[in-house]
């Protein structure tokens, strides 16, 4: 089985580099009392320090209600990276399950389950989450990440079934099943280690969606309500004045590009070695 | 060491049936018979070669009697042991005694285990060894298939097709089993690496005295590892006798025209082509009468054939095949006549001797 060392050694260069930056976001984030100038929340004057531009005192500058948009960005780091993460493992678990019991279930029940599927893939998923959270005044962020991933298992669950179905045909099954394996042997030794892999590889690239995604709503006004910082609202802030105020969107904008894109190197260097035979 | 005395498995009646299942309500629509009222022994140290193009019900016929497949209907005895009626202990008690080697070298090991774990599975399965005993069990189960020990901590990816072929064997080895199920174990691979696997299995079996079933699509290979050879063709055996009666002196036209296309390593040899006409039928709508008519070029083949169903009987001392136009027949010339039959039974051996 690829340990995850193991897998660390398989990653590209582009792909480690992509890691450390990761590992450096999450890192500010999760220490974000420590690391940020200011209290995200705090307006110190409302007249006198709002909408200032980058400064020695303000790096990031300041937003219409005079709060540091520098210490903003850094709490908003960690709940936009907590909720991409946290509602990938909702869409995980759904979609996991889902697609295993399709898969293993095969014939009547697969297809019902798959039909299912097909409906649900029709519909927009931001059009959903639109429809839904704007329903709330003020939405709580353990539902907006609830409907992100109830929202994100789809795609999930038909890689697994397919994983399930190529491996229940495949040889190393049957031969496990020829030497008297019993079926849990068979489940834990031989099915999901080899669906580690693709699951791995679409984890990695849902957290990267669901963060664009918070960022999307955010920046609608649906997502991430004040005083709490995202980068989507903070985007938001400053959206209706984005000529002047270009710092307020460029600065948040440019993390989650970042963030996203170093996700994607990392996912897409997965998938290399794991398809490595 | 053949021991004809009794069986080592006896193979009654096999059928396998698969249903064709269309719509969204998966409503039957009629049935593939993938395996069709096929009987054989196999005696114990014997190896048994089954040939037949795909489609032919060679690999199900394989896997049924492993009940890696369930059976439709038949008997299938293994040591006198009625391997149908076995709960999920017994089978598994049984599966100890019969293995599998498989045709594809790929998807045949799991690619998230070492060649230790993989080996080693069987002997934790059956609780036959544990921890340095296992470990050493595995090294000397890879020596004997003729790779190196230290190979034990590798991937399947680092292999050859050659090399895990072996490690397949070795893990069929690993439950010492008496009976091996060898499902095309060299079509997947290059020429000179088939020689090499076939030798280490034949070396096997002359060390452990086991038995083999061999599948294979390549009359020329099973040749030279098989006592006797079944011809399947659309689910059933169409003619079985030792390798020597049957590449001295195929009955069955389907025989004689697989025999023809087998390359002679003798230029000075001439020998008569028989073209197949046409693909395999499809299994799930075969012919009627003989299964093998639509394709026949035995000169005396007429309506009777079409009308029909040749016995698998004897038409010489060990040597079955099911062809009314090969006398003798248990069908006699007035039955075939009153299915419609104008020409007579006659002896075609258009490719006998030419082995």
């Amino acid at each position: 089985m690829l340990t995850p060392i193991r897998g660390f050694a398989a990653l590209s260069g582009a792909a480690r580099v992509a890691l450390a930056v990761l590992a450096a976001i999450a890192i500010v984030a999760a220490f974000a009392p420590l690391v940020a100038p200011y209290d995200p929340a705090a307006q110190p004057d409302i007249v006198g320090a709002k909408n200032l531009p980058p400064s020695a005192q303000h790096p990031f500058g300041t937003d219409p209600y005079s709060r540091d948009v520098l210490s903003r960005v850094i709490y908003g780091a960690r709940l936009s990276l907590a909720i991409g993460f946290l509602a990938t493992m909702v869409s995980l678990t759904l979609g996991v399950a889902y697609g295993a019991v399709a898969g293993y279930a095969g014939g009547f029940v697969d297809a019902l389950m798959m039909r299912i599927l097909d409906a649900l893939l029709a519909i927009p998923r931001l059009l959903l989450l639109i429809a839904i959270l704007a329903a709330w005044t003020r939405l709580s962020v353990g539902a907006l990440v609830l409907f992100l991933g109830l929202t994100g298992w789809f795609g999930l669950s038909r890689i697994v079934r397919g994983q399930v179905l190529a491996l229940t045909e495949a040889e190393f099954i049957t031969s496990a099943r020829a030497l008297g394996a019993s079926r849990r042997r068979i489940l834990a030794r031989h099915l999901l280690p080899n669906l580690i892999s693709p699951i791995a590889v679409a984890a990695t690239l849902g957290v990267a969606h669901v963060i664009v995604l918070e960022v999307g709503l955010s920046y609608l006004g649906i997502g991430v309500a004040q005083p709490e910082a995202s980068w989507g609202n903070i985007i938001h802030d400053g959206s209706d004045q984005v000529a002047t105020l270009w710092w307020m969107s460029l600065f948040p904008g440019l993390l989650m590009v970042l963030t996203v894109m170093m996700l994607n190197i990392v996912g897409e260097s997965l998938r290399d070695a794991y398809d490595r035979r | 060491m053949i021991d004809t005395s009794a069986p080592l498995l006896s193979v009654r009646n096999l059928k396998k049936s698969f249903p064709i299942k269309k719509g969204v309500f998966g409503r039957q629509v009629g049935a593939v018979q993938a395996v069709n009222d096929v009987s054989f022994d196999v005696a114990p140290g014997e190896t048994l070669g089954i040939v037949g193009e795909s489609g032919g019900g060679k690999t199900t016929a394989g896997r049924a009697i492993l009940r890696l497949i369930e059976p439709t209907s038949g008997s299938i005895k293994f040591e006198g042991r009625d391997v149908c009626a076995l709960d999920t202990r017994g089978l598994r008690a049984i599966r100890r005694e019969m293995q599998i080697i498989f045709q594809d070298p790929v998807s045949s090991l799991n690619p998230r285990m070492t060649i230790g774990a993989i080996i080693r599975e069987g002997l934790i399965i059956h609780k036959l060894a544990q921890g340095a005993a296992a470990d050493a069990r595995v090294k000397q189960l890879l020596e004997e298939v003729g790779l190196r020990k230290e190979y034990a901590t590798r991937y399947p990816h680092e292999f050859s097709g050659g090399q895990r072929q072996r490690i397949g064997v070795a893990r069929a080895l690993s439950v010492e089993p008496k009976l091996i199920i060898c499902d095309e174990p060299v079509s997947a691979l290059d020429v000179s690496v088939q020689a090499q696997v076939i030798n280490l299995l034949q070396d096997l079996q002359r060390e452990r005295n086991l038995t083999y079933m061999f599948i294979a699509h390549d009359l020329s290979v099973v040749e030279h590892i098989a006592n006797r050879v079944a011809v399947m063709y659309l689910g059933k055996i169409v003619e079985l006798a030792t390798s020597e009666d049957l590449y001295r002196e195929p009955l069955m036209p389907y025989t004689q025209a697989l025999l023809s296309a087998v390359p002679v390593a003798d230029p000075a040899a001439r020998k008569e082509r028989i073209i197949l006409q046409g693909d395999v039928p499809s299994p799930a709508n075969p012919p009627s009468g003989c299964v093998f008519h639509p394709r026949c070029h035995h000169p005396a083949k007429d309506e009777a054939c079409s009308r029909i169903v040749p016995p698998l009987e004897e038409k010489a001392p060990g040597h079955l095949a099911a062809c009314i136009k090969q006398p003798p027949t248990i069908v006699s010339w007035e039955q075939q006549q009153q299915a419609g039959g104008v020409r007579p039974p006659e002896r075609y051996l258009p490719i006998a001797a030419v082995h």
